[in-house]
């Protein structure tokens, strides 16, 4: 089964000139696929996951995630089911540095409201420590470096076990041995709980050893 | 429904993170709410306490309702009514000498007694008076009084600040002084003095005793006898009152009631309001200062709030930009920054009644001597619950105004043009 299906995306910026960024980009993503998105610097990467991701609603054609056609929802829908169904992980880590490391990564399982308190910061500890940063949980989030702050923010994708995890260059910040700790994990995700991943990535061999690998080039897919 | 109110208290628990970041300037929103609020409870209890406590004295002075005779002008010159349908002219009429009393006087006072609206009714004579003292003369004012029924309607009795108000209602040719027409006069009680007649007859009376109402005008002009000892000064029948005053259960009734009774006994008539208009008219005045001094300071608070939460917003542009991208909706950031307001503005509030009470309290300690306000000890302060609860509910309105414009900013934003970068 197809957890994304995109098909005839068309995507323009209007500042300063009008400028077409992606071109009929379709392209269908099953369940529990581990998905690299390759290409040039400027080719229309990050454009794309964040209209996939929901957070830019000013496209043409049509995105279907878990069957649901995202063209036409409120906000308020959107920002319901993104903290539910899809974990991002920005280039930059944007974390809230006036709150802990482990509120960080609890707050959007506080808004899901899901589970109580305590099973909430349980769970929060525990990716924390698989990503070797527990020991600064308590500590506030601008006090880390960007290595441990960009793991951090990649625990606070993971932490309401979403439908799809969505990375921009999430390793791109971090040393190889960091990476490969990702790059594992991801995996397991996607084996073992059948989460989908879908990341941009300049990291060749991050790229081979993933599922499946789309390239892009000047706004279009050139290979998937 | 739980859903909401989880997403409430998690948008007060990221607001509280917020504020303890910006803990000074938070406080300093917050002290500036509770001023205003301080200034208010303070000023409004102080005016009040004072308007009040003049109302009092004066209205405990003041009938509810008063019905009298006047001398009048007749609308209808004797020529009229000889020659009808003819234009008559007379220049400068002059009124007939009538008695001022009220017709049938006894039988309204009777009618009213019986009125279920009426809590007392007396009637009363008035009249101008001399008083000799040597070679010069004092101008008073006598009132015959029903002594019983006057005391209930004024206390006159409590006012007694020397002799007794027992021996003038048993006694007559007795009456009660004012206390600064005694001074005038040089009398005590016991003293005998000369009253002169405005139709030139000359009385010795005893004084019985002194009263003090607080108030200057009455206690340097008037005395009190009983109604009997007034009408045999005057040399009129004992059915002679020229006054009826009335005291009623609902004194906003009296407007009202004076018309229905100046029209059922033909008498002139007058009600509280109308005789102290001025009073009241000032005290609508005073109440506009205070509100419009403290809703300015309010004012500028809330516009300090309004200040500390726009900028708030503008340097968290990113953080709200990432809750969004996390699955934070438009409310539940509206939440984050009306929480703040609120809170300011509630403990503002909170602490501005505190601090407005005890300054209050401390004020209605202070002592306070006056010639003019002869009963008064201390600075009057008023404690009404109405004024802790107008200053809440302005403050946290003011507040909410002033944070709900900033939020309502922050909630429109859009997270993609910020984390795009
Ligand atoms: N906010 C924007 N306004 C106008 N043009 C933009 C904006 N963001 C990106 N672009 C343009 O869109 C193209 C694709 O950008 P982007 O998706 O960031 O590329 P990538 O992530 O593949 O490096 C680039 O040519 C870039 O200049
Ligand atoms: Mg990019």
């Amino acid at each position: 089964m197809n957890v994304l299906e995109v098909a005839n995306l068309n995507k323009y910026f209007n500042e300063p000139v009008r400028n077409q960024v992606l071109r009929n980009v379709g392209f269908q993503v099953e369940r529990g696929e581990f998905v690299a998105i390759t290409g040039k610097s400027g080719c229309g990467k990050s454009t794309l996951l964040y209209l996939l991701s929901t957070m830019d609603t000013d496209f043409e054609g049509s995105i279907t995630i878990d069957g649901e056609q995202m063209k036409g929802k409120t906000n308020r829908w959107l920002a319901a089911f993104r903290n539910r169904n899809i974990g991002f992980v920005f280039q930059f880590h944007y974390l809230l540095p006036e709150f802990t490391t482990l509120e960080n990564v609890m707050l959007p399982a506080r808004k899901l409201g899901e589970y109580p308190a305590g099973r909430t910061e349980q769970r929060a500890m525990q990716l924390l420590k698989l990503l070797d940063v527990d020991a600064h949980a308590l500590k506030r989030a601008a006090l880390l470096s960007g290595g441990q702050q960009q793991r951090v923010a990649i625990a606070r994708a993971l932490i309401n076990d979403p439908l799809i995890i969505m990375g921009d260059e999430p390793t791109g910040n971090l040393d190889s041995a960091n990476s490969a700790t990702v790059f594992g994990l991801f995996k397991e995700l996607a084996t073992e709980r059948k989460q989908t991943v879908l990341v941009v990535t300049h990291d060749e061999d991050f790229a081979r050893r993933a599922d499946r690998r789309i390239h892009m080039a000047d706004g279009s897919i050139v290979d998937a | 429904m739980k859903k909401r109110f989880t997403n409430i208290a998690l948008s007060a628990s990221i607001a509280a993170t917020y504020m303890k970041a910006k803990l000074r300037q938070t406080l300093v929103a917050t002290a500036g709410v509770a001023f205003g609020i301080t200034v208010f409870i303070f000023m409004v209890s102080f005016i009040q306490g004072t308007n009040e406590y003049t109302q009092d004295v004066v209205f405990q002075q003041s009938p509810h309702l008063r019905l009298f005779n006047e001398v009048q002008i007749a609308d209808q010159s004797l020529l009229d009514k000889c020659f009808p349908g003819v234009v008559n002219v007379v220049h400068h009429q002059k009124p007939k000498d009538i008695l001022l009393n009220l017709k049938d006087a006894n039988q309204v006072l009777e009618d009213l007694a019986g009125d279920p609206r009426v809590q007392a009714a007396s009637g009363a004579i008035t009249t101008q008076v001399f008083f000799r003292l040597g070679s010069s003369s004092f101008n008073g004012k006598l009132n015959g009084v029903n002594l019983e029924k006057e005391d209930q309607l004024f206390n006159l009795s409590g006012k007694i600040i020397e002799g007794s108000y027992e021996e003038v209602t048993v006694r007559t040719n007795s009456i009660l002084m004012g206390v600064g027409l005694a001074k005038l006069l040089n009398v005590r009680t016991g003293d005998q003095v000369v009253v002169t007649t405005e139709k030139g007859g000359n009385f010795a009376v005893i004084v019985a005793g002194i009263f003090k109402t607080g108030l200057t005008d009455i206690d340097k002009q008037q005395c009190y006898a009983s109604t009997k000892t007034v009408q045999k000064l005057l040399g009129a029948p004992a059915s002679y009152l020229t006054e009826i005053k009335v005291k009623l259960l609902d004194k906003e009734l009296a407007h009202e009631m004076s018309h229905e009774l100046q029209a059922r006994y033909h008498y002139q008539g007058s009600d509280w309001k109308k005789d102290n208009a001025s009073l009241l008219e000032g005290d609508v005045l005073r109440k506009m200062i205070v509100y419009g001094v403290a809703g300015t300071i309010l004012l500028v608070a809330g516009f300090g709030i309004f200040n500390i939460l726009t900028m708030m917003i503008y340097e968290k542009m990113k953080e709200i930009a990432i809750l969004k991208a996390t699955g934070f909706s438009d409310s539940d950031v509206k939440g984050i920054f009306l929480t703040q307001a609120l809170v300011i503005g509630a403990a503002g509030a909170v602490m501005g009644l505190a601090f407005g009470f005890l300054i209050s309290y401390a004020v209605s300690k202070v002592p306070f001597n006056s010639d003019v306000m002869i009963t008064l000890d201390h600075l009057p302060v008023s404690f009404k619950p109405v004024y802790y609860i107008t200053g809440f509910t302005f403050g946290i309105l003011t507040t909410a105004l002033s944070g709900y414009l900033p939020s309502r900013k922050a909630a429109k934003m859009d997270p993609i043009a910020i984390l795009r970068g």
